[in-house]
């Protein structure tokens, strides 16, 4: 019999359950050397915003004990470039597409997601509520529904973006959670109240280091956002913590590595994941993990995939 | 004007095997791979090295080549972190993790062929100089006579000035100064440099410098003051190497304002007169 990897994220079925992380998959063309991307569950492109974006000026990365900060300030094409130059690629691929897209009010998240709605290829949204090195605040001038703090922050500004996107758009909606807060299950649920097909969580941490001989901060950008795998064991208890509190699928994230590492995101609670820093380090960790997911299947003699999802023991 | 050479080969991302890893200077090495790929990479390009398997240290790092044989590549490299510390302690026989041949290299032709080439190189950024140096040297298909190279090295101190004798055998002209005097010019090394452009009447000169971000501006100075035509080589914190992550950016003219550009993809070698120096 053969093995199913299959994974059903709203409307969206998804040949496995290995995507790939917004922000660190280019485009997706710069990977097309190291293996067919047609392997993948699905992508999830750069943060695209109305407009483009040149990004922060340098140093936007430094290496941590097994992490690794950055501050690329969401350096995109903008929707225009993307829909003209980057997406009949992408479309091209046949595999789930689904477009990151950030906005710094709700009209503003509205108009990116109506801006790509109606083009062929892309099959959902991830709504980056949570992305950290860019400036929210500007008091003066700015309308009121701008927030003067990341969406991801507060649940009536996850509910209340989530819902106007919603309005807009038939296809899959997912609401990416940030770290930085207390309860991230409230989180989750007002993600779930606004209509989001999914939540995937989570999003790098907000970090800092300094150079101790300037007293300086390493990054230009003063704070970062911190991936890797020293921050998988928070990012498995909030996928946990959320896969208890919602009904709609949980994407886990945050130093996924290898087929454990998958594996321990399932057990925890995560339909399906995404890979992040690890295709930087290892441009083929993708197929590597999804050869791997197979071994192990076989070697545990589960058809399913699926079934391993949420069946963590030991806790009530 | 010339552009640097454009990776056009494929990147695969190997083990390879160390023939050798040789202390060269204190916390300097030299280590030697099999490769018969990476040794047709040009001048200026780098590979990603991880050391680890155990993410920590997580990311590889990127080297330039010391030269290359038929089947052998040399990186020259210095003890910084963690990364490199292991990698000094990689022994023959062993295997270490290869990304590459990436980036774009230096120019080695050209539409007006320079009358003389000025190498201006600092610390570790010295061996892709070396190996640029060299392959003029060993091909003269190329058309740059040794009498024509003129190099400049600079270093904290003589221990740290890398290649000087294999220049010296290569029988280009060479000049050295070190900040603390123990062998040459006490100084920085672009003062002999610019004694040297403001001395010579020939107009067609190309310069190529790696080395610290210092040396690197003035440099550039040197070569927009006399006129003359200049590739730089630069190092920024580097995660992927191969224009995923967005991390290495340079900033560069873009029309009347600026952009960031990948050093990976786009550079390590710049044209001097497009980076803006905060």
């Amino acid at each position: 019999m053969g093995l199913d990897l299959s994974v059903n994220l709203g409307k969206l079925k998804l040949q496995n359950p290995v995507l790939v992380a917004s922000g660190t998959f280019g485009y997706a063309k710069e990977f097309e050397r190291f293996f067919d991307l047609k392997q993948l569950g699905g992508i999830v492109t750069k943060t695209l915003t109305l407009k483009p974006r040149i990004g922060n000026p340098p140093q936007r990365v430094h290496e941590t004990p097994s992490g690794m900060l950055n501050a690329i300030g969401l350096q995109n094409v903008g929707v225009e470039v993307f829909i003209k130059d980057k997406l009949p690629y992408l479309s091209r691929l046949g595999i789930p597409l689904i477009a990151s897209v950030m906005g710094y009010s709700v009209d503003e998240f509205v108009k990116v997601v109506e801006a790509l709605n109606d083009h062929k290829g892309i099959d959902g949204f991830e709504l980056n509520l949570s992305c950290p090195n860019v400036e929210y605040s500007n008091a003066h001038e700015e309308p009121m529904d701008r927030p003067a703090k990341m969406f991801a922050h507060d649940e009536s500004m996850i509910l209340n973006v989530v819902n106007s996107v919603r309005q807009a758009t038939d296809k899959t909606v997912i609401a990416k959670l940030g770290p930085d807060v207390s309860d991230v299950g409230k989180m989750a649920l007002a993600a779930q109240k606004g209509g989001a097909d999914a939540v995937s969580l989570i999003n790098t941490f907000i970090a800092m280091s300094l150079d101790i001989k300037t007293q300086k901060p390493v990054l230009k950008n003063i704070t970062g956002g911190l991936s890797g795998p020293c921050i998988r064991p928070i990012a498995v208890r909030m996928v946990w913590e959320v896969a208890r509190a919602v009904k709609i699928p949980v994407i886990g994230m945050g130093g996924i590595m290898n087929a454990n590492d998958v594996l321990e995101f399932m057990i925890a609670g995560a339909a399906c994941v995404q890979v992040g820093t690890a295709n930087f380090i290892n441009p083929t960790a993708c197929p590597q993990i999804l050869s791997d997911l197979k071994s192990y299947m076989k070697q545990a003699k589960i058809n399913t995939l699926s079934k391993v999802v949420g069946t963590v023991k030991g806790v009530k | 004007m010339s552009r640097p050479f454009r990776n056009t080969m494929k990147i695969k991302q190997q083990d390879l095997k160390v023939l050798s890893n040789k202390k060269i200077a204190p916390g300097h090495y030299v280590i030697e791979l099999e490769s018969e790929v990476l040794c047709k990479a040009a001048p200026g390009q780098f590979v990603q090295i991880l050391t680890d398997h155990d993410q920590d240290p997580l990311l590889p790092r990127p080297f330039s080549f010391l030269d290359t044989g038929k089947k052998t590549l040399r990186i020259l490299y210095q003890v910084v972190g963690k990364g490199t510390r292991l990698m000094s302690l990689k022994t023959p026989g062993s295997a270490l993790r290869i990304l590459g041949p990436l980036g774009n290299g230096f120019s080695m032709s050209w539409k007006r062929t320079p009358s003389n080439i000025v190498v201006i190189g600092g610390g570790v950024g010295i061996p892709p100089l070396y190996h640029l140096v060299k392959t003029f040297v060993e091909k003269p298909s190329l058309g740059i006579k040794k009498d024509q190279i003129h190099v400049f090295l600079g270093a904290r101190t003589k221990d740290f000035l890398h290649c000087e004798q294999d220049l010296k055998k290569l029988g280009v002209h060479l000049n050295v100064a070190t900040d603390d005097g123990s062998k040459g010019h006490q100084g920085v090394v672009t003062e002999l440099a610019d004694k040297f452009l403001s001395s010579t009447k020939q107009i067609e000169v190309m310069i190529y410098a790696c080395g610290p971000t210092p040396m690197l501006k003035s440099s550039s100075v040197l070569a927009r003051e006399h006129g003359v035509r200049c590739e730089l080589s630069v190092e920024e914190p580097m995660p992927c190497g191969f224009g995923a992550c967005l991390g290495c950016a340079v900033k560069i003219k873009d029309g009347k304002g600026y952009r960031f550009a990948m050093s990976c993809t786009e550079g390590p070698v710049f044209q001097a007169d497009e980076i803006l120096w905060d």
